[in-house]
Formats: C-alpha cells, sequence, structure tokens
C-alpha cells in the first residue's frame, strides 16, 4: 500500500512527506504494541527473538554463504548458559547481564568449535554436518542427565533482572528484545558493510579467487561462525530467562529449518529480509488459525507458492535499510 | 627484489608436467612464458601462486620459498595473478572488486570498523578514493557502481588486472590477458601493461598473441614438454629454429598439416554441392 502511494504522489515534497509518514506509522507501531493484549505482546516478543536468530545466522548463510542447518545447537548453548547459572540446578545464581555476555561467548566457541571441522565443505556436505551438529547438541543435553536435567529440562529459572527492575512480563521482554535487536541489527549491518563483510562476500562469490588477492579464509570464516553463534547465544539466554524453563525439546531440527526460512523467504544477506522473513513466518501461522486443522498445510503451500514466485526472498539483497530511508525519504 | 624459479618440477601421477625448470627474474622487466598447448606454462603460475603445490625445487621471492607459504601468504608476500578464464566476484561492484583486494591488509582493524563509526568512515573513503584511483587508469571509473558480471568481457579482463595491482605486487602473473579480446582491445592492453612496469616489479605474461608477446616482453622463455627450451630476447627468439619448430612442427609437420587443411576444404565443398543439389530437387 506505501508503494502506491508513493506512486501516486509525483511531487518530491509529497513522497517524501508519504516516505515521512510510512516511518513514522511503524515507530507508533512498535510504541503501540505493548498496550495491545498480552497475545499480541508475546507474538511480537516472537517475532522479535526469531529476528535475533535470523540476523545471526543470516551472517553465515547470507554474508559468507555458508548453508548452517544447526544454528538452533547456539540457541540451545546460550539458553542452557543461563539456565544453569541462575537457577536451583546447582545453586548458582549469576545476574542476568553476567550471564548474558557469558552465553553469548560459549556460543561463539561452540561456533569455532563447529567451524574447524567444516572448513574445508562447502555446500550440501556442509549443509549436512552442520544438521548433525546441532543434533548432537541437542541429543547431549537430552542424555546428560545429571548436568542438565536431561528430557525434563531446567526449571525455576530465575526471572532476569536489571537493576532493580525484574523482567516477568512479555512487555517487559519485548521492550529488551526490541533494544537487543536493535544494537544487534545496527552491528551487524555495519559489518556487513565493513572490510569483514566485504571479505565474506568475496569467498560467497569465489572462494579461492578470493584465497588469491590474499584473504585468510580460514580466520574469516571462523569469524562468521564465531559471531552469528554469539548471537544465537544471546537469543538463546533471552529465552531462557523469558521461559523461565528450558528442556531439548526447543532445540529440535525445526527450530533450525524455521530460522533457514526466515532468512530465505524474507531475502539472503539483507537485514531488512530477515526482519520481514521472520514477522511473515512468526504471524503467517497465527492468521491461519481460522482454517484449524489445515493450517500447517496451508502454511506450506504459501511457502512454496512464496518460493517459486519470489526466489529472490521478498526482499531483494540490494534493497538495504539505507536504500530503503533513501527510497522512503529522498525526492 | 627477486624472483626465480629453482629446479622446479611438478608431476601429475606419473605424468611430469614441469621438468626441473629454473628462470630468473628480473626487477623492472616483462618476461613472456610462450610454448606450445600443455607445455606447462599455466602450471608454473598456478606453482607460484600457490593454486598447485610444487613437486621439488624452490620457488624463491627475496629469498623466502614461497611453496612452503600458503595460498593466501604468497599473495601477500606479493605475488598477484589473473586467472586464464577471468574470475571475478560477479555480485559485486566494480569497486567492490578491487576494495576486497584491500582485506588482507586492513583485516587487523575490521572490528575498529564495526565499532568506530567515525574510523569505518574514514577507512571506506580511503579505500574508495585508492580504488577509484586505480579504477581510473584502467579506464573503469564510469561502472564502478556496476556489479562485475554485467562489464563486457574486455572490460572484465582491465578489471581482473586492475584488482590484481591493488595490492601492489612485486610479482604480477597474467595468465592469457589477451585472450578473447579483438585486436583493438589487444592494443590497449598492451600500452596498459607497459605502463605498469615498475623498478621493483617483476610482471610475467603468460600469452598465445606472438605480436603482443614479441613488442611488449624484455625476455621470453620458451618451454616445450614442460622444460625450459630456450631464453632471451624476443629478436632472439624469432632468430632460433629449434622455437620455431617447437611452436611451428617441422616442415614436415607443417606439410602435412597444409595437406590436411586442402583435404577439409575439397570435403566442405563436396558437402555445400550436395546440399545444393538437395535444395534443387
Amino acid at each position: 500500500m506505501a508503494s502506491a502511494l508513493v506512486a501516486q504522489s509525483r511531487s518530491p515534497v509529497g513522497r517524501r512527506l508519504v516516505g515521512a509518514l510510512a516511518l513514522a506509522a511503524v515507530l507508533v507501531l512498535l510504541l503501540m504494541v505493548p498496550h495491545a493484549g498480552l497475545y499480541y505482546v508475546r507474538l511480537a516478543d516472537d517475532v522479535l527473538i526469531y529476528t535475533l536468530l535470523g540476523f545471526g545466522l543470516n551472517l553465515v548463510i547470507g554474508y559468507a554463504g555458508l548453508l548452517d542447518l544447526g544454528f538452533v545447537a547456539f540457541y540451545a548453548v546460550g539458553a542452557y548458559t543461563y539456565a544453569l547459572l541462575a537457577s536451583p540446578q546447582f545453586g548458582i545464581h549469576l545476574p542476568f547481564l553476567v550471564i548474558l555476555p557469558i552465553g553469548a561467548a560459549l556460543a561463539a566457541c561452540f561456533g569455532i568449535l563447529l567451524g574447524i571441522p567444516v572448513l574445508p565443505l562447502r555446500g550440501d556436505y556442509l549443509a549436512i554436518v552442520t544438521l548433525g551438529f546441532g543434533e548432537i547438541i541437542r541429543i547431549l543435553l537430552n542424555n546428560m542427565d545429571a548436568v542438565t536435567g536431561g528430557p525434563q529440562g531446567v526449571m525455576m529459572i530465575d526471572a532476569p533482572r536489571l537493576a532493580d527492575y525484574a523482567l516477568i512480563s512479555p512487555r517487559s521482554f519485548y521492550w529488551l528484545l526490541l533494544g537487543l535487536c536493535a544494537v544487534i541489527g545496527v552491528l551487524v549491518l555495519r559489518l556487513e558493510n565493513s572490510i569483514l563483510g566485504k571479505a565474506w562476500a568475496a569467498i560467497r562469490e569465489d572462494q579461492d579467487a578470493a584465497r588469491g588477492i590474499g584473504i585468510d579464509t580460514v580466520r574469516v570464516k571462523l569469524a562468521a561462525f564465531a559471531i552469528s553463534a554469539s548471537i544465537g547465544g544471546l537469543a538463546g539466554v533471552i529465552f531462557a530467562s523469558f521461559q523461565r524453563y528450558v528442556s531439548p525439546e526447543s532445540f529440535t531440527f525445526n527450530e533450525s529449518i524455521l530460522i533457514v526460512l526466515i532468512i530465505v523467504i524474507g531475502g539472503v544477506g539483507n537485514i531488512l529480509g530477515v526482519i520481514t522473513g521472520a514477522v511473515a513466518l512468526i504471524v503467517l501461522p497465527e492468521l491461519l488459525r481460522g482454517v484449524a486443522q489445515y493450517r500447517m498445510m496451508a502454511f506450506g503451500f504459501t511457502l512454496a507458492a512464496l518460493i517459486i514466485l519470489r526466489p529472490q526472498g521478498l526482499v531483494p539483497r540490494s534493497f538495504g535499510p539505507v536504500r530503503l530511508l533513501r527510497w522512503l525519504l529522498a525526492s | 627484489m627477486s624472483f626465480a624459479f629453482d629446479h622446479v618440477s611438478k608431476r601429475f601421477g606419473s605424468v611430469v608436467a614441469i621438468d626441473d625448470v629454473s628462470m630468473t627474474f628480473e626487477p623492472g622487466l616483462i618476461y613472456a612464458i610462450i610454448g606450445p598447448n600443455g607445455a606447462g606454462k599455466s602450471t608454473l603460475v598456478n606453482m607460484a601462486a600457490g593454486s598447485y603445490p610444487v613437486s621439488s625445487g624452490s620457488i624463491l621471492l627475496n629469498g623466502r620459498k614461497l611453496e612452503r607459504l600458503k595460498k593466501h601468504q604468497i599473495s601477500r608476500a606479493g605475488v598477484a595473478r589473473t586467472y586464464q578464464n577471468i574470475r571475478l566476484f560477479d555480485q559485486m561492484t566494480v569497486l567492490e572488486n578491487l576494495e576486497v583486494a584491500l582485506a588482507p591488509a586492513e583485516m587487523r582493524h575490521a572490528w575498529r570498523e564495526v565499532l568506530v563509526p567515525i574510523y569505518a568512515g574514514q577507512a571506506t573513503a580511503r579505500r574508495r578514493a585508492t580504488c577509484l584511483r586505480l579504477l581510473e587508469e584502467f579506464g573503469l571509473a564510469d561502472v564502478a557502481g556496476v556489479h562485475a558480471e554485467l562489464l563486457p568481457y574486455g572490460r572484465q579482463r582491465m578489471l581482473e588486472i586492475a584488482r590484481a595491482l591493488v595490492a601492489e605486487p612485486s610479482v604480477l602473473l597474467l595468465d592469457e590477458p589477451a585472450a578473447g579480446l579483438n585486436s583493438a582491445e589487444t592494443d590497449a592492453l598492451k600500452l596498459r601493461l607497459r605502463r605498469l612496469r615498475r623498478p621493483n616489479r617483476v610482471m610475467v605474461v603468460i600469452e598465445h598473441d606472438m605480436d603482443l608477446v614479441m613488442s611488449l616482453s624484455d625476455r621470453i622463455f620458451v618451454l616445450h614438454h614442460g622444460a625450459l627450451l630456450f631464453h632471451g630476447t624476443p629478436a632472439e627468439v624469432q632468430a632460433n629454429r629449434e622455437v620455431q619448430e617447437a611452436y611451428l612442427g617441422t616442415d614436415d609437420d607443417l606439410e602435412s598439416i597444409r595437406e590436411l587443411a586442402r583435404h577439409r576444404r575439397a570435403e566442405r565443398g563436396l558437402r555445400d554441392q550436395a546440399g545444393a543439389v538437395r535444395h534443387q530437387a
């Protein structure tokens, strides 16, 4: 609808006005969400957490061009880090803000751990090994009863506190997630435009030629895995602190696939695409509740149709946030 | 600055592709490596650039043994190359294709670039200026923002050479730079390559276009069946009978090729006639 409006207003001033109004509308919408019903706030929380996960995985898939099907493992590492360091499981109760970096760092270590063996692999082979890695982590969590509580998981996890303020309600998590998404989104965008982002793009395009111009592909790829995993870890910490309960069931292969789909449907290699994809894939199943038992079937058909009609994703790679702002505001 | 192949051999299984080749290159000169197809020219370049491991011998750059380095380290040591079939980063813009060649030198500061916006602005501006200057030199400034895959073939060649120059290499290896270019483009290439000569740079060109080789290079190495057959100035190479035989075959070979050509022409003539007859019928 916005595009139709823009097309109608021929004069530059009018066009700029429409653009500014559209931006303002999005901002107002973001501010209004917490005042909506609890159902909508929870939905928004879901969208934001998957946006965060999408930002992370997009580094590896979208920028470096490496198909990772085991991303949920890093999400799990972050979640269990919080679960074990802030629950009666071991009687440890570290503050949320201390665990947040620990979870991210630990996930980054796992990212490198996964990265090293898969360095020589590409395409299908890489996808299979990362898929296996995701499953290994989940099965470990399922079977290390003494540490992780096995299939029952970890219960009675502490509510996170920021200074004197306890984060319990979905509303407070909405603000936390929104803030984190904004910060990580900006960082990811800056990474994309940095020299490291250019090196990732070169690896994606032609790994051998990238080596030929002196790029240390080993280190550059490991950097992608580590940074991507740390974002997954952050999302995991927040997830655990929000649910206050974790079990291996939350970290199945389906989750990995959902995050990959968010990126592919939304638009590979573009954070606007990730946001669009997260909104589409989290909200769509809710909208389809009307068709009850055919819901998942309709969801599947919609995804298939989207992929066929727009193989490059809803938002093309070249249409990044900067282009969007320019398109909305410039004459 | 010194660059040399020291008794280099390359075996692929039982096939000897390069057989005990030694070459010394002097800075400031343009070298050509010529030889019939399969003589091992590209193999030499691929070994020097680290794409193939060396079977025996050494490739020395300022006393460093390049065969012990990884591919990216060889590039960092100052060896740049272009490919026989152009290899650009297709989905990146022309400017980005050059900028990314600065990545190895600037990767240490990547974190600062991400976290400090002012520094990022400066670094980007600096990179852009360096690369735009090079693009102007190569007549590519007008397409700086265009995806590399959209350029015509001749300009892609230029872009690839420009990319190899970003890091200011001391050894520049050009694998058939004139392949696929028309004669006007080849002339332009010749002028451009001449201007890339530096007192502290070795330029090595592998090329089939003999006009280009003879007019561009200062010294020529002739490879034949993986061994060094001859080396000298263009005039010396042209005067050498052994080289002519290796390249064109002996007079007997030449005669049999001519015979074959006559035969083919006659065959084609018959086919054409047959076609014409069918048409009438």
